[in-house]
């Protein structure tokens, strides 16, 4: 009776914790590297399925390669050349209009605070409004304006490097193959099923996880379109692709995407706070119809993981590599599962190790027959 | 209509290698090349074990080059049961079923194996489903033609 293939248990939690956490550490020190990586193999899952079929049609994948990177490379700028003097004259505006945004926020918690304080003396009675009112006022000043011009000097010094992605995707499509063999072929005979198995693993827990985020964003945008198209809320479809893709991040970017979308509903409709309850409330309602249909369905169970070390891992993730850390944190936590798990198998194996020696003692007597050992 | 960027190359060694084997005798110039590309190529010592009897099936090998030799445990005693030539296949019972191996199998002298993995397989059926039905219809034949073996061996033998 064999072990089982994958190692499992406490243990293996810990390690590949520890593993996600060192790795996780080591990219919030390359963020330069790892965000146009992670882009390029987001790429590389979409523009996989391309290149197998017209590779299927005859063409070499050198060529089908090139093929596709080329065709998005035109689609991107037949894109992005008429969006660019509107984007150029939203950055100039950008800052300006997010603290208008801001200023729509704080006017909206001034009006619920007085309202609630209209409703309920005992509320009155503790100078809830002008306390409230104060703790807004000082987080928006001195924690929001300051982190909003940090934030978008860093999306700016990103920028140059994301134009990376591409590449990275090109070269993974052309030579993806490539790499598995020459990984493959390092590794000794007694361990080759259990490697392709891992790679297999590997491979299968970043598509499933990376398709699925795909996915589950166009169902995301599609619901929230809907829903803040029959609130009111201007430039739905915009808004609704931002939040979620903000929800890209785990636990925290819906809330992110609902705040944004609060902020916008309360500076447009600043007489209406209604709307922005509305709005809310619509954000409440995909994320129910995420959490029980669509994430099942798409992400799912991708990472197959316990949840408790999902869960820490997420939080970990933000902690060691802040935004780019949080979204990590899952797909990395999942693939060094993976590893962690097979080579655990391979460790607790003696039967496998015990033929590694012997292939090795035969090559060693094969290479030392003229010695005379 | 992408004809014009199938480039006329020479057939690698390799491709030529694999055409000449029965599991891949029916797939035409692309699809080899499909298949050429999810192929890892192995090398094994004389007497090296290539994979034990009871481990869980990841992959199908095809001897490229070489022998092999399929070994059971009877009362006890390893006894080489039959041996694989170049050409052969085994271990294709991993890609149907996923099942454990059911005998050891060792390099009988230096081989070179060229191995399919349930995964790639499994891919394939999915994508190049032309190319799996193909290979699937060859591994039927294999195994009918090593049942009847058996079933020819079995009536022979004395009573």
């Amino acid at each position: 009776m064999r072990l089982p293939y994958l190692a499992s248990g406490p243990l293996v939690w810990l390690t590949t914790m520890a593993i996600t956490t060192v790795l996780l550490v080591a990219s919030s020190k390359a963020l330069w590297l790892v965000v146009p990586f992670l882009l390029a193999i987001i790429l590389y899952y979409m523009l996989y399925p391309v290149v197998r079929r017209l590779v299927l049609s005859g063409v070499n994948r050198e060529t089908a390669a090139l093929l596709v990177a080329a065709g998005v490379t035109i689609l991107a700028v037949a894109v992005m050349v008429p969006l660019l003097p509107w984007l150029a004259a939203q950055s100039l505006a950008g800052e300006e209009t997010m603290y208008r945004y801001l200023a729509g926020g704080r006017t909206l918690i001034d009006r619920t605070l007085e309202t609630l304080e209209a409703q309920f003396s005992f509320l009155r009675r503790l100078n809830f409004h002008a306390e409230m009112g104060k703790m807004a006022a000082d987080f928006g000043d001195n924690f929001l304006q300051k982190k909003i011009g940090e934030t978008l000097l860093k999306a700016a010094a990103w920028l140059p490097s994301l134009l990376l992605a591409p590449f990275f995707a090109f070269f993974l499509l052309r030579d993806g193959r490539v790499f598995v063999d020459a990984l493959a072929s390092g590794v000794p005979n007694a361990f080759f099923e259990r490697t392709i198995y891992m790679f297999h693993r590997v491979d299968a827990t970043a598509r499933n996880y990376f398709q699925g985020l795909l996915k589950l964003t166009v169902i995301d945008t599609v619901v929230l379109t809907i829903g803040l198209w029959l609130v009111g809320v201007p430039t739905a479809p915009v808004l609704a692709l931002i939040a979620a893709l903000l929800a890209w991040i785990p636990v925290v970017g819906s809330v992110i995407g609902c705040v944004l979308v609060m902020l916008i509903a309360a500076t447009e409709f600043p007489t209406d706070p209604w709307i922005v309850y509305a709005t809310v409330g619509v954000f409440a309602f995909a994320r129910l119809l995420d959490n029980f249909f669509f994430i099942p369905l798409t992400v799912g169970r991708s990472i197959q993981m316990h949840p408790l070390p999902v869960v820490l891992m997420v939080f970990i993730g933000g902690t060691v590599a802040g935004v780019p850390g949080l979204i990590l944190a899952l797909p990395l936590a999942g693939v060094v599962s993976a590893v962690v798990g097979t080579v655990g198998g391979i460790v607790q194996d003696p039967r496998l190790r015990a033929r590694h020696a012997y292939a090795k003692a035969l090559q060693k007597e094969r290479v030392s027959v003229d010695f005379g050992l | 209509m992408l004809g014009f960027l199938q480039r006329r190359r020479a057939e690698s060694p390799r491709i030529a290698q694999i055409r000449q084997l029965g599991l891949f005798a029916t797939l035409g110039p692309k699809e080899l090349r499909v298949i050429d590309s999810l192929l890892y190529e192995r090398r094994y010592l004389k007497g090296e074990v290539v994979f034990d009897d009871g481990d869980e099936g990841q992959a199908l090998y095809v001897v490229l080059s070489g022998r092999v030799m399929v070994c059971k445990e009877i009362n006890t005693v390893t006894t080489v049961v039959a041996e694989i030539p170049a050409g052969a296949l085994f271990g294709e019972l991993a890609l149907l079923d996923g099942a454990p191996r059911t005998a050891q199998v060792r390099a009988a002298e230096d081989c070179v194996l060229a191995a399919l993995s349930r995964a790639d397989f499994g891919n394939l059926l999915e994508t190049h489903a032309r190319i799996a039905s193909k290979i699937a219809l060859q591994l039927a034949r294999d195994l009918g033609h090593k049942l009847t073996a058996r079933f020819v061996t079995a009536e022979s033998r004395p009573l």
